[in-house]
């Protein structure tokens, strides 16, 4: 029997957001009042029940742990940004503003409720003042990098490519060990077609994350790209002997990858095998 | 030898509790003294993540592109010069007034003499009293033998040569108490409790050097000139030579896969390290003309300008 507590203050440890989960799990702790047993995790256990009731559409369940958590503190802060969000999610944005601009006017440096006040921006329809807001958070708030993958999120909606190239490699200086990131930042300078900086950026996935599809994928275009195109002169280009062993690892990664017994649907099987052979 | 129960109910007993309930109260006035934590300011807040940042650019420049890093480095270096970052810009030069006259500074001081305060009175009284009234009594024996070594431990206060090492003296048993109460106190109050005696040793030791200095308070007490510490880190950036992680992860990654033998990597290792000292003797003729400097110093500022002749 797993303890749902147990399970609860993990996903909070790790920061996984996952609302179906927590929800399952702390629906019947608060309903049966079992939660109370748990002393000064109680509380915590509301607020991440709260969060998630509020991802899944559950607006009963939130108002009631957001209920408890105001008799309990009054006034606080924290509380008073989860009601602005389950305004946001009833779509009164509005009010919602209302609420974190006087949390930021009794405490300017409040993290979470700067951090709504760009996604209510976002939500509002205005990215341009979404990114100045959010600009302006990470300027105080260097290290946040949810904040800087936020910000390349917004710049990439508004094809900026190069500013969001900027907050990628932010990204990859906080957390330089996740493929995804450099993954990523790796599809955006392919897009401003900077090939040779792309292939490098691939060939590092697939050096952190072994056999991933994704990354072979980018080496196998980025080396043919650049192996159709004039050999560059530049010494810090990959060599061309370099190039063409890629491919072929590319090449050979994906047909294993995608030959392997139940690893993919027929469908897609036969289309891997095709654009492979185009290319 | 024999002991009076009385002994047991009148000293030993009371003495315990009068501990746990000193620990208990001094728990819950802590936790009203401290009450509201202090607000934090936004500008010191922005203050330090700069240097952070700097920092993270140093630590972490290997995983950006060249032209990623240049770009930040000048950046930073222009705005630690300019003291974009500070909390007042333009106050760079003007001297500093008193600083007994900074109310905020003030405010840190008076904080710490209470915490200390609260630390240390309850056990110097508790101390005193145990040594008024109960001085030279032995309370317990210990149900095993023990060597002499342990005397000044357990009979401080009791003066006698040969007693038995395993009785144990009134102000032995306080001291017994003092650090043995730890886990009772987590038992009663919660992990992160306030009756924790190690804080009143480290409070005695430290009392009087300013000990509860915030965050930009140098170990004297004295608020620290961020403009200068700026400086120094900028300094620090500018020496910072930028080496990619990725110039070779080609080759990296087809070894990895058992393409190339893996001595292909040590090639290039060698290859670049031979690169490297040649450029480092050239440095070396170049400064000779310089004079022999403070040597730290000296020896980047030679190996800069080495690497702009080259």
């Amino acid at each position: 029997m797993v303890n749902p507590a147990k399970v609860l203050q993990d996903l909070r440890a790790s920061a996984e957001r996952k609302p179906d989960v927590v929800v399952s799990l702390g629906k019947p702790l608060i309903e049966s009042g079992a939660v109370l047993k748990l002393d000064a995790d109680a509380w915590l256990v509301y607020e991440q029940v709260a969060i998630a009731a509020l991802d899944v559409g559950d607006d009963g369940l939130a108002y009631k742990c957001i209920n408890a958590l105001e008799t309990k503190f009054p006034g606080s802060a924290r509380v008073r940004r989860l009601q602005g969000m389950q305004l946001e999610a009833v779509g009164k944005l509005a009010e919602a503003g209302q609420i974190y601009k006087a949390i930021l006017e009794e405490d300017e440096t409040n993290v979470l409720a700067s951090k709504r006040q760009v996604m209510l921006l976002r939500a509002m329809g205005l990215p341009s003042d979404a990114i100045a807001a959010l600009v302006k958070y990470l300027d105080i708030n260097y290290t946040d990098f949810e904040g800087w993958l936020q910000l390349a999120d917004l710049y990439l909606e508004e094809l900026m490519y190069s500013q969001a190239a900027f907050c990628m490699e932010e990204v990859l200086m906080l957390q330089p060990q996740n493929h995804i990131f450099h993954l990523k930042y790796a599809e955006i300078l392919y897009t401003q077609d900077n090939i040779q900086l792309a292939l490098k950026q691939y060939c590092r996935v697939v050096e952190l994350c072994k056999d991933h599809v994704r990354g072979l994928y980018g080496i196998k275009l980025c080396a043919s790209r650049l192996l159709k195109a004039t050999p560059s002169k530049d010494a810090a280009a990959t060599s061309q002997e370099d190039l063409e062993a890629m491919d072929l690892l590319a090449t050979e990664r994906l047909v294993v990858l995608y030959g392997a017994p139940g690893a993919a649907a027929e469908s897609s099987k036969v289309a891997a095998t095709k654009w492979i052979e185009t290319q | 030898m024999l002991l009076d129960p009385a002994i047991r109910d009148w000293v030993l007993i009371p003495i315990m509790i009068v501990m746990v309930l000193v620990g208990i109260v001094r728990h819950q006035v802590t936790v009203l003294l401290n009450g509201t934590p202090k607000k934090a300011d936004l500008k010191s807040a922005r203050e330090t993540k700069a240097l952070q940042r700097c920092g993270i650019l140093r630590a972490h420049g290997v995983h950006i592109p060249e032209h990623a890093f240049h770009a930040r480095k000048a950046y930073l270096s222009e705005a630690f010069e300019k003291g974009t970052y500070l909390k007042e810009p333009n106050a760079g030069n003007k001297p500093r007034g008193n600083v007994m006259q900074d109310p905020a500074y003030v405010e840190t001081m008076m904080d710490g003499m209470k915490k200390n305060m609260m630390n240390i009175v309850p056990q110097t009284v508790i101390m005193g009293w145990i040594n008024f009234f109960f001085s030279g009594f032995v309370l317990v024996r210990l149900p095993f033998p023990l060597t002499v070594r342990f005397k000044g431990m357990l009979q401080r206060g009791v003066e006698t040569h040969d007693m038995d090492v395993s009785w144990v003296s009134s102000l032995s048993w306080y001291f017994l108490n003092l650090f043995g109460l730890q886990s009772v106190f987590t038992l009663l109050l919660g992990s992160g409790h306030a009756a924790d005696a190690m804080r009143d040793m480290q409070a005695m030791s430290t009392m009087g050097m300013g000990n509860a200095a915030g965050p930009n308070l140098t170990p004297t007490g004295q608020p620290q000139d961020m403009h200068k510490i700026f400086l120094g880190e900028k300094e620090n950036l500018e020496l910072t030579e930028h080496e990619w992680g990725l110039e070779n992860v080609e080759t990296r990654l087809l070894v990895k896969y058992g393409k190339k033998p893996a001595s292909v990597l040590l090639d290039q290792k060698k290859a670049k390290i031979a690169k490297a000292s040649g450029r480092l003797a050239t440095a070396g003729s170049a400064s000779s003309a310089t004079v022999a400097a403070p040597s730290s110093a000296a020896a980047a500022a030679s190996k800069k300008k080495g690497r702009r002749q080259v």
